[in-house]
């Protein structure tokens, strides 16, 4: 351990709320609550209040009942004779009375102004104006030489962002101070008594004298009084900084020490408890503001991350894949974390969006945050390399990571990451540098500003960023799962389906076919056999036999779509205009006697199976000469036109039509929309139809309207280049 | 002159049986038709065994075998007769109405000798059958030597 960090370690260990003395422009008395005996009272008692304790008491004790029944944890008041103002709080058990001479009494300006800042802190636009406005309040209030507005970083350096002042001491603005200055146990008292005042450096501490039987002041804890006597090492640092006099006010913000008012002068400097109450009631305004700002900012940040939310979310959903998704979008995946650069990774992926690392390195880091913790889901941080100080730094200036891990089984992460911001800091002193004198620690004498360029850091992970990296991170969880649930469900649904199917279409092969061949095989036996069969008889012997082969007919059809998904397809130049003049030829039986409006433009060739591509166009033209039967003149159009995807064949009729509503169930296996007593049919055609036109890398679609008529399209890949 | 072996006829369809047996005698075939009526009786059959224990010894001249057939279907029963050294010369025509190819490539990874998917239209039946009739059970002679051995 380095010598600076031990010497840090001695502040950070001094015991300073229970220092057994007060400074001595206030007098202390400590009671027991209940039957209000003093136990101890400072040794200036009479010199502050010009009475001992219990020639006092008298006057006090009327307060302290009223204290008492008001049930507070503190209390003020100010006594008419002797004129002092007095405090009192309860702690461990004890009441502690602080008693200073009172002042006059605040001079009618001082509400004015407040008011008036109070507006101004609503009103103005700018938080560093309303900084600069606190300072110069508090410097007039006070008399102080300087006011300073000290803010504390995430690791409590200081910065001072505001000042004002008479031009006695040095302007300090801008400048930071390391986080010793401070130490923790110092903060802490801070965030619990928001005011110190320390009007001479130069005091001599007062002790405290036992009434009763505990001797040992030191035991008082003085955490929340006004009077407690400070460390002598801040009283030389004091004297180092050239100023005998200080106040300081904490500005707490949502509860936690965000800065300090910090006020000096080069001499001593008193400062009345009116007006440090009032500058309380400043301050406490001024934090008031700083956090409307920051839940303002907050909130504002917030609407436009879910905004990129939302943007990250559609992309997902369209892809089939959602890292893919998210890779696919990648302004937005850069802007929900204001990120330079991103990655999606997994097992068997990595995605890299805008200046992301390289893969190994990318890869090395997660092996290592598993390796860490297991369990670890998140890894954030601003400075990976003072993380991983020997081999954990990325060699690209990348120096922020923002790391989520989506899923364990597959050990897939999302990581963002930031470049390294370069920024010049002007430390109040050298930082590092502890300067000794006489085997005892000083505060660093030297007040010089030292400039320190600040590496290896990027801006840090504002809050809200990574709220929404992982609000992202559900999302992702829940679409992940979702699509696989969806997946799995499908490839059951499929399995299932086509088990039966298969099931389906065996038996057809088997027992379906055989009924028919027996129809036909014993009319055709009949027929023979009875020489002297009447021409009535024989005929519907023949449509016996007939409609056995047709019903034969449709099963080898069945058999052919079922077979259609494994058999293999050839891929001829087809001429089409030939398929539709066989297919117009065959049907005449069923046009005969009917008036029917045929325009059939050329169409361009396509390339495929002549056997299938044929049962398409059969079907479709049987279905237009079916479906408008009821027409007196029925128009059949069929064209074609090439298109960027290929060449779209179409038939049009004005026949029946179908309700656009039962689109969906058109191209479906036995999906009839039409009653099979009006219209016969076995419910297939379409379907085969789709079947054999995808298996051909093209797709179907049809519009209709009822009783006006319906319009099939089919697509077909464009012919290769000749 | 080879004596008339009979042609077994494996058919568990009783309108089947009637049309294949109606297109056989129309073909004029001289043979002894025996017909089993499930998997079972045509193995009793060719191994002398069950209801045919005491049957005149002798291989038919063809077996013509439906495929599904009830007990023990038309591919074990193929199986069975190609994978005994005795019996694997008689010949086997699968006689179906499957036109599934996965029966088809199985019958022929199995030895078959024939595979006739029935037609739905009688004279095309017919015509298959007669053609079948004449092929196996006139023509076709099983080669001498192994006649001695499965004979006697």
């Amino acid at each position: 351990m380095s010598g600076s960090q031990s010497d840090l370690d001695f502040c950070a260990r001094e015991p300073i709320h229970v220092p057994g003395a007060i400074q001595p422009h206030g007098s202390l008395l400590v009671l027991d609550p209940a039957g209000l005996d003093v136990l101890w009272a400072s040794a200036n008692f009479k010199a502050i209040t010009g009475r001992t304790p219990l020639e006092l008491f008298p006057s006090v004790e009327a307060a302290l009942r009223a204290w008492r029944a008001s049930g507070a944890h503190a209390y003020r008041a100010r006594l008419q004779n002797p004129e002092v103002d007095m405090a009192a709080h309860a702690h461990q058990g004890r009441a502690i009375v602080e008693f200073e001479r009172s002042a006059p009494f605040l001079p009618n300006a001082l509400l004015s102004r407040l008011t008036g800042f109070a507006q101004q802190m609503t009103a103005t636009e700018e938080l560093t104006d309303g900084l600069s406005a606190t300072a110069r309040l508090i410097a007039d209030l006070t008399g102080f030489d300087r006011a300073l507005v000290y803010r504390f970083d995430t690791d409590w350096n200081g910065h001072v962002v505001a000042e004002a002042g008479n031009g006695t001491l040095p302007s300090y603005l801008d400048l930071r101070f390391p986080a010793a200055d401070i130490p923790a146990q110092a903060r802490n008292l801070y965030t619990l008594n928001r005011i110190r005042l320390i009007p001479d450096a130069n005091y001599t501490p007062v002790p405290l004298t036992a009434f009763g039987e505990e001797c040992d002041a030191g035991a008082i804890d003085m955490t929340f009084t006004q009077l407690r006597s400070v460390s002598p090492v801040h009283l030389e640092y004091m004297r180092n900084m050239g100023t005998l006099s200080s106040m300081s006010i904490s500005v707490m913000v949502d509860g936690k020490l965000w800065g300090l008012l910090s006020c000096h002068s080069r001499n001593a400097h008193h400062v009345t408890s009116d007006i440090r109450e009032a500058c309380d009631f400043v301050v406490q305004s001024l934090a008031m503001r700083i956090s409307a700002d920051s839940r303002a900012e907050t909130a504002a940040l917030g609407v436009e991350l879910a905004r990129v939310h939302t943007k990250l979310l559609a992309a997902m959903a369209q892809a089939d894949r959602w890292d893919e998704g998210l890779a696919g979008t990648p302004g937005a995946l850069l802007e929900l974390t204001r990120a330079d650069g991103a990655a999606v990774l997994s097992q068997n992926s990595f995605l890299p969006v805008g200046e992301a690392p390289e893969e190994h390195q990318v890869r090395s880091l997660v092996a290592r945050l598993s390796q860490q913790d297991a369990a670890t889901d998140s890894y954030i941080t601003d400075s990976i390399v003072s993380e991983f100080p020997h081999d954990g730094g990325f060699n690209d200036g990348t120096c922020g990571v923002l790391a989520l891990r989506i899923s364990e089984v597959e050990d897939s992460w999302l990581v963002w990451f930031r470049q390294e911001v370069v920024k010049t800091v002007t430390w109040g002193g050298d930082p590092h540098k502890v300067v000794r004198e006489s085997g005892r620690i000083h505060p660093r004498k030297s007040f010089e500003a030292w400039r320190e360029m600040v590496r290896g850091k990027s801006a840090p992970w504002h809050p809200a960023e990574i709220a929404a990296a992982r609000d992202l991170r559900a999302s992702i969880v829940e679409i992940v799962l979702k699509k696989a649930e969806q997946l799995a469900r499908l490839a059951a649904d499929l399995q299932k389906s086509n088990r039966e199917l298969e099931a389906f279409s065996y038996s057809i092969s088997h027992d379906l076919r055989a009924p028919f061949r027996h129809i036909v095989g014993f009319s055709q036996l009949l027929t023979e056999r009875e020489k002297n069969l009447g021409e009535r008889s024989r005929h519907y012997l023949q449509m016996i036999s007939d409609s056995a082969l047709a019903a034969g007919d449709l099963v080898d059809d069945l058999l052919t779509f079922s077979h259609l998904g494994r058999a293999a397809l050839s891929a001829d130049k087809v001429d089409m205009n030939k398929l539709v003049a066989e297919v117009r030829r065959g049907l005449a039986e069923e046009t005969a006697g009917r008036t029917i409006v045929w325009q059939v433009d050329d169409l361009p060739a396509a390339t495929g199976d002549a056997t299938l591509l044929r049962q398409v166009w059969y079907n479709l033209i049987d279905n237009a000469v079916k479906y408008t039967r009821l027409r007196e003149e029925a128009h059949i159009e069929i064209s074609a036109v090439l298109t960027d995807q290929g060449i779209l064949y179409r038939i049009a009729d004005n026949g029946v039509g179908f309700d656009m509503a039962y689109k969906s169930k058109l191209f479906g296996v036995f999906q009839r929309l039409q009653r099979s007593e009006d219209f016969e049919g076995t419910g297939i055609g379409l379907a085969l139809i789709k079947r054999i036109v995808e298996r051909h890398g093209g797709s179907v679609d049809a519009i209709g309207t009822v009783d006006e008529g319906a319009c099939f399209t089919f697509s077909l890949p464009a012919l290769p280049e000749e | 002159m080879p004596e008339l072996r009979p042609i077994l006829l494996v058919e568990d369809n009783p309108r089947d049986l009637e049309l294949t047996l109606t297109a056989l005698e129309k073909c004029q075939i001289a043979n002894d038709i025996v017909v089993a009526r499930d998997g079972a009786e045509a193995l009793d059959f060719l191994y002398l065994s069950g209801s045919h224990a005491a049957r005149d010894p002798g291989d038919p001249a063809v077996v013509l075998l439906d495929l599904k057939l009830p007990k023990v279907d038309g591919l074990e029963v193929l199986e069975k007769v190609k994978r005994d050294e005795n019996l694997r010369h008689v010949p086997v025509v699968m006689l179906t109405s499957s036109r599934e190819e996965q029966d088809l490539v199985k019958s022929y990874q199995l030895g078959v000798n024939a595979f006739v998917v029935k037609p739905v239209e009688f004279n095309q039946f017919f015509k298959a059958i007669q053609d079948l009739g004449v092929f196996w059970a006139l023509l076709n002679e099983p080669p001498p030597k192994l006649r001695q051995v499965g004979g006697d």
